[in-house]
C-alpha cells in the first residue's frame, strides 16, 4: 500500500496553486485518507478506493474536449434543461460545450480564470478547512471551480446546469492493450453555488461519464444567504465502472430554504455525502435522495443535519432500491444544538431489496442536546409487494413490466418533486429503462 | 368455454379444494355458494394463478389448459377476476395502470394498441355507466377507494378488457344497496353470449340483480348440489346447515 504522502505526490503533483489548495495539502499531510474503520466511513469501501487511487492516472491537462465530447453528447447524458450551463470535461472547463454569455441580470457563472478578477482585493481570505481527506485531497489536486453566483434579490427562473463529464477510457490509450483493466483517472470536480439574500435559484450538477473506469472525487458547496431559496439537484449517473467519492456542503443563513435531492443511477462504488448547517434562524432544509445499485455496486449516502440555530426545519427522505448482489446504505445524522429552540427534524428511509441477495443498511444517528425538539425517523427494507404483484399480473400485465411498474412507483416520491420537468422527465426515462432491465 | 376436472388444492398440507368439476358453457351465468372455509376464495385464486397452492387437476378454457400458463397468461387468454379485496397499489396511476392493462391484452390479442386520448373516451363511457367519478382516474390505484369505489374500479376493468371468462370474487361484500345496484347493473350489462360469468358468493342478495342459469353449493372442496337459481332461494331460507350435515 502506498503512502499517503505518496498518493498525494502522484494525484496532485504541482504544489499547491492558491491558499486552498495549499490548505487541502496541509489537511491531506496532516491526516491522509479516512479511516476505513471510522464510523461515517462505515459503508464506504475506503481501502477499495485507495487501491484504485494508487493505480490512478490525472487527467490529462489541456486535452481538447471537443475532440471526446460534443453537446448532443452532454444533452443525451446530463439532458438539456434550458438555462445556462457550465460544462467541465475531464476537471477541466470547456468554453465550447458551456453556456455562459447569455445569463439573466443577477447571476454570475463561470470557471477558475474567469472567477478570479472577481475577488475584491483586500477580502478576507476564506479560512475553512477539508472535511475529510478525500475533501482535503479535492482541494489539493482540484485544478477548476464551477462557480454559480447569485446576487441579492434575484429571482431565476432556469436553472443553471454544471455538468462534469468523465471521458476515462477514450482519453488513455488507443490501443486494445489499454481496455481490460486499464487505469481509472481520476478528477477533483469542485463547484461553488452562492445564493444571496432573498434570491431565489435553481442549480442542477450532473455527473456524467462515456465510459471505462474513472474516480472522481466532487465537492460541491451551496451558500444561501438569509432568506434565499434554492433548488440543488445532484445526479450521479456516471458509468457502471466508475467510483465517485462526493460531498455536498450546504449551508443555510436565517429563514433561507434548500431543497437538494441526490440521485445516484450508476457507479460501481458512489459515496454521497451531504452535510448542511442551519446555521441561521428559522432555517429550512429539505433533502431527498435515491439510490439503485445492482450488481455489486457500492451505493452509500451519508447525510449531516446541524441545527446550530434555533427553529430550524429538516427533512431527510433517502429511498433505496437494492438489487442483485447490491448495497445501498444511508446513514443519517441529525444535531440538534444545545440552546436552540423550535427544531423540527423529520428523516426516513424506506429500502426495497429485490433480491435475498442484495442488501440495504440504514442507520439514523440522533444527537440532541437541547430540549424542544421535535425529530422522527423511520426506515423500512421490504420487498416488491406480492399482492400487488399478482394484481397487476392478473390484468395481463408482463411480470417484469408489473416490477418495472411498482418500483417506478417506489420511487415516483423523490422523482415526481424533481423541477424542471426536463430532469423529471430524463430521471423517468433513466428509471424506466433501469427498471425493466432489473426486472426482466 | 370453461371446462374444471378433479381440481384440487392444497396450501400448507391443508386440502382446500378436493375434487371440484365444473363446466361452464359461453353466455351462462353460474353462481357458487358456500359456507366460510369451503374453498371459494382459494377456488377463484387458483384459476386466476395465485402463487402458494399446490395443485392438481385439469382446467381448460376454450380448449387452452389453464393450470400450465402464468397468471398475465391466463388474463391474455381471456380469463379475469374481480377480487374480492382489490389491492391499493400507491404511486401507480389508475388510468396508466388500466392503460396498460389493456393495451397487454390487446397486444396478446394481436389487436392495435390504443391510444391515451382514445382510451380517455372509452374509459370515462364506461366509468359513467358505473356512476364512478372520472377524478378516480388520476388517483393510485384503488388507494383511499371506499369498498364500493373498489369494487367498481373492478367492474371497470372488466369492462375494459371484455374478458371470455369473469370470475366475480364476493364482489357484492361490504356494498350497501345503492352501490350493489350499480355494480350488478354493470356486471348484468357485460352479459353476453359469447362471455361466461362465475359469481362466487356468500349471500343470495346479489343474485336478486344478477340471476345465474346455475346455482352450485360448494362445501368441503367440491361442489356438493347443483340447481337453477331457486337453489339460491332455497339456501337462504335453511341455510348451508342441512348441505354440510353439521349442525349450524
Amino acid at each position: 500500500m502506498t503512502s499517503d504522502a505518496a498518493l498525494l505526490e502522484r494525484l496532485a503533483p504541482t504544489a499547491g496553486v492558491g491558499a486552498r489548495a495549499e490548505r487541502g495539502r496541509a489537511f491531506f499531510d496532516a491526516h491522509g485518507l479516512p479511516d476505513p474503520k471510522a464510523e461515517a466511513w462505515r459503508y464506504t469501501p475506503v481501502t477499495e478506493i485507495r487501491a484504485a487511487l494508487e493505480h490512478a492516472v490525472p487527467a490529462p491537462c489541456g486535452s481538447t474536449s471537443s475532440t471526446v465530447a460534443d453537446r448532443p453528447l452532454i444533452d443525451a447524458l446530463a439532458g438539456s434543461h434550458g438555462g445556462p450551463r457550465l460544462v467541465f470535461v475531464d476537471g477541466l472547463f470547456s468554453a465550447e460545450l458551456s453556456d455562459v454569455e447569455a445569463t439573466p441580470g443577477g447571476l454570475w457563472i463561470g470557471d477558475a480564470e474567469a472567477l478570479r478578477p472577481r475577488r475584491a482585493p483586500g477580502a478576507p481570505a476564506p479560512q475553512d478547512e477539508p472535511a475529510d481527506g478525500f475533501h482535503a485531497l479535492n482541494w489539493a489536486a482540484g485544478s477548476d471551480v464551477a462557480a454559480v453566483l447569485v446576487d441579492a434579490d434575484t429571482h431565476l427562473d432556469v436553472p443553471v446546469h454544471v455538468v462534469h463529464l468523465s471521458t476515462a477510457g477514450s482519453t488513455t490509450s488507443a490501443g486494445p492493450d489499454a481496455t481490460a483493466g486499464a487505469d481509472a483517472t481520476v478528477t477533483h470536480p469542485r463547484t461553488v453555488v452562492r445564493v444571496g439574500a432573498g434570491s431565489t435559484a435553481a442549480v442542477i450538477e450532473s455527473f456524467v461519464g462515456t465510459g471505462g473506469p474513472s474516480i472522481t472525487n466532487s465537492s460541491t458547496r451551496v451558500v444561501a444567504a438569509e432568506g434565499a431559496t434554492v433548488t440543488y439537484h445532484r445526479v450521479m449517473s456516471e458509468p457502471a465502472e466508475a467510483i465517485h467519492v462526493g460531498r455536498t456542503g450546504i449551508e443555510q443563513a436565517a429563514h433561507s430554504r434548500v431543497a437538494a435531492t441526490s440521485v445516484i443511477t450508476d457507479g460501481r462504488i458512489v459515496r454521497n455525502a451531504v452535510d448542511v448547517v442551519l446555521g441561521g434562524d428559522g432555517a429550512r432544509s429539505d433533502l431527498s435522495g435515491l439510490y439503485l445499485p445492482t450488481d455489486h455496486q457500492r451505493h452509500d449516502n451519508v447525510v449531516t443535519v446541524d441545527h446550530v440555530a434555533s427553529h430550524g426545519t429538516s427533512t431527510q427522505r433517502f429511498k433505496g432500491i437494492v438489487d442483485d448482489h447490491g448495497r445501498g446504505s444511508f446513514s443519517g445524522h441529525v444535531i440538534v444544538r444545545h440552546g436552540t429552540v423550535g427544531t423540527d427534524a423529520a428523516q426516513s428511509n424506506p429500502n426495497l431489496v429485490l433480491t435475498p441477495t442484495a442488501q440495504a443498511d440504514t442507520r439514523p444517528w440522533l444527537e440532541i442536546f437541547a430540549d424542544d425538539v421535535r425529530c422522527t425517523h423511520g426506515a423500512t427494507v421490504g420487498r416488491l409487494d406480492d399482492d400487488a404483484l399478482f394484481y397487476l399480473r392478473s390484468r395481463g400485465i408482463p411480470t417484469a413490466q408489473a416490477r418495472a411498474m411498482l418500483i417506478a412507483a417506489f420511487a415516483a416520491e423523490v422523482v415526481d418533486s424533481v423541477t424542471p420537468e426536463s430532469l423529471r422527465d430524463h430521471l423517468s426515462t433513466w428509471l424506466h429503462t433501469r427498471t425493466v432491465e432489473v426486472s426482466s | 368455454m370453461l371446462s374444471i376436472s378433479e381440481l384440487t388444492a392444497v396450501v400448507d398440507g391443508k386440502r382446500i379444494l378436493d375434487g371440484l368439476d365444473l363446466e361452464i358453457a359461453a353466455g351462462e351465468v353460474h353462481a357458487i355458494m358456500g359456507p366460510n372455509g369451503a374453498g371459494k376464495s382459494t377456488l377463484s385464486n387458483v384459476l386466476a394463478g395465485r402463487d402458494g397452492y399446490e395443485v392438481t387437476g385439469r382446467v381448460t378454457l376454450d380448449g387452452v389448459d389453464l393450470l400450465g400458463l402464468e397468471p398475465e397468461q391466463r388474463a391474455a387468454a381471456g380469463l379475469f377476476l374481480a377480487f374480492q379485496y382489490p389491492t391499493e397499489i400507491p404511486g401507480v396511476g389508475n388510468m396508466y395502470f388500466l392503460r396498460t392493462a389493456l393495451n397487454a391484452v390487446r397486444r396478446e390479442r394481436g389487436e392495435p394498441e390504443i391510444s391515451a386520448v382514445e382510451f380517455l373516451t372509452l374509459a370515462k363511457e364506461n366509468m359513467a355507466r358505473l356512476e364512478m367519478d372520472p377524478a378516480f382516474l388520476s388517483r393510485s390505484v384503488n388507494e383511499g377507494f371506499s369498498g364500493g369505489e373498489r369494487k367498481r374500479n373492478e367492474i371497470l376493468q372488466m369492462s375494459l378488457l371484455q374478458p371470455r371468462l369473469a370470475i366475480l370474487d364476493e364482489i357484492d361484500s361490504g356494498l350497501d344497496i345503492d352501490a350493489l345496484r350499480i355494480v350488478a347493473n354493470g356486471v348484468e350489462s357485460l352479459r353476453s353470449p359469447d362471455r361466461a360469468m362465475l359469481i362466487i358468493t356468500h349471500y343470495p342478495r346479489l343474485l336478486e340483480y344478477v340471476r345465474p342459469d346455475h346455482v352450485h353449493v360448494l362445501t368441503d372442496g367440491r361442489i356438493t348440489r347443483s340447481g337453477d337459481h331457486t337453489l339460491a332461494l332455497e339456501l337462504e331460507e335453511h341455510g348451508y346447515a342441512p348441505l354440510t350435515g353439521s349442525a349450524r
